[in-house]
């Protein structure tokens, strides 16, 4: 892509919407962070007031790098996108095989999330009160914050922009099976959606099934196939996601 | 194709006296550019094959050069010191004015 305005204002309306969904609740205090969508320059809705120098300072320094051949825009945005919906859920995907493979384990993270799950050396702040919910046969779980983004980041990174967009906190709670349907998940109709919504309180990870296929396997290959969306629970793992 | 460095590796890297500004785990950027700093930074320092520890030693330095504006919100302060780091690295390498 050629992009000569490196540092124009480059709007990107595709991303809009979840950012604008966050105005309606802008006022509670648990944790709203609606940071990153990426309306570079969105002066008009967002921000009247003039360019600050940093922000000038900023632009200039990406030109110059950008004229130098140093950077390129797309690889400034791909990092930012990698930041945002790519890293972290590889510590709850840890969490998982180890449940997977050790039964006492299991008892523990369902007994206790949130000790079982600092025994691995994972929790801080935002893993306080960690609800572990486990799939069955019968029973499928997904996590929802109606209220804002509240989401377990010690052991799954960063929230993707989704789970932050109103569309998704709405109708989770009020069509499941409609919405996971449309992540591709087709439940049969015998099993049971538990719609699980975090807080500060207490925040949820999806314990999701063992799937056939996996026999014989070590904790670190179990571990790559558990996705951060398994672990919210609009997905499940699959053989099929090995590496 | 640069490669991506995990945040995780960003995060060790920085970890004790110039962290990257996070709440509620997010990071934090209150504005488009301060994110678009992030990734500058990155991306340059992957494709300068610069050191994340020479990086550190600048940011820490310009943390602490900064007037301490009270007007200033962390996010802010933080990534202006980014951008003066990033500059300073670049510049000492000669591959910048």
């Amino acid at each position: 892509m050629s992009d000569p305005g490196a540092a124009e204002p480059r709007p990107s309306p595709g991303q809009a919407g979840a950012s604008q969904a966050g105005a309606s609740h802008g006022d509670h205090d648990h944790g709203d962070h609606d940071y990153g969508d990426h309306d570079y320059g969105d002066h008009g809705a967002h921000r009247p007031l003039p360019a600050t120098d940093v922000e000038l300072r900023a632009r200039a320094l990406e030109a110059l790098l950008v004229a130098k051949g140093l950077v390129t825009t797309d690889a400034i945005e791909r990092v930012i996108s990698y930041y945002e919906h790519d890293v972290g859920p590889r510590n709850g995907a840890k969490v998982v095989a180890r449940a997977w493979l050790d039964p006492a384990y299991r008892q523990r993270l369902l007994a206790d999330g949130t000790a079982a799950i600092a025994e691995l050396g994972y929790g801080g702040a935002e893993g306080d009160n960690m609800v572990v919910v486990a799939n069955t046969p019968t029973v499928h779980n997904a996590v929802v914050c109606t209220l804002c983004s509240c989401y377990p980041w010690p052991v799954l990174g960063l929230p993707p922009a989704w789970y932050k967009s109103l569309p998704y906190r709405a109708r989770m709670v009020a069509e499941p099976r409609a919405v996971l349907q449309e992540f591709g998940l087709e439940l049969p109709a015998e099993v049971e959606v538990r719609v699980w919504d975090s807080s500060a309180e207490v925040r949820y990870l999806v314990l999701p099934m063992r799937p056939p296929g996996t026999e014989g396997w070590d904790q670190e290959r179990l571990a790559g196939i558990v996705t951060r969306d398994c672990m919210i629970g609009t997905a499940v793992p699959s053989v099929d996601a090995a590496p | 194709m640069t490669e991506v460095p995990r945040l995780e590796r960003v995060d060790a890297a920085l970890a004790g006296r110039a962290p990257l500004p996070r709440d509620n785990g997010e990071l934090v950027f209150e504005e488009p550019w301060q994110a678009r700093a992030l990734g500058m930074g990155v991306v340059a320092l992957e494709r300068t094959g610069s050191s994340w520890a020479e990086f550190r030693r600048h940011l820490v330095a310009a943390i602490q050069r900064q007037p301490g504006d009270p007007e200033a919100s962390p996010a802010t302060a933080y990534y202006a010191a980014w951008l003066e780091a990033l500059e300073g690295l670049l510049a000492e390498r000669g591959l910048l004015p």
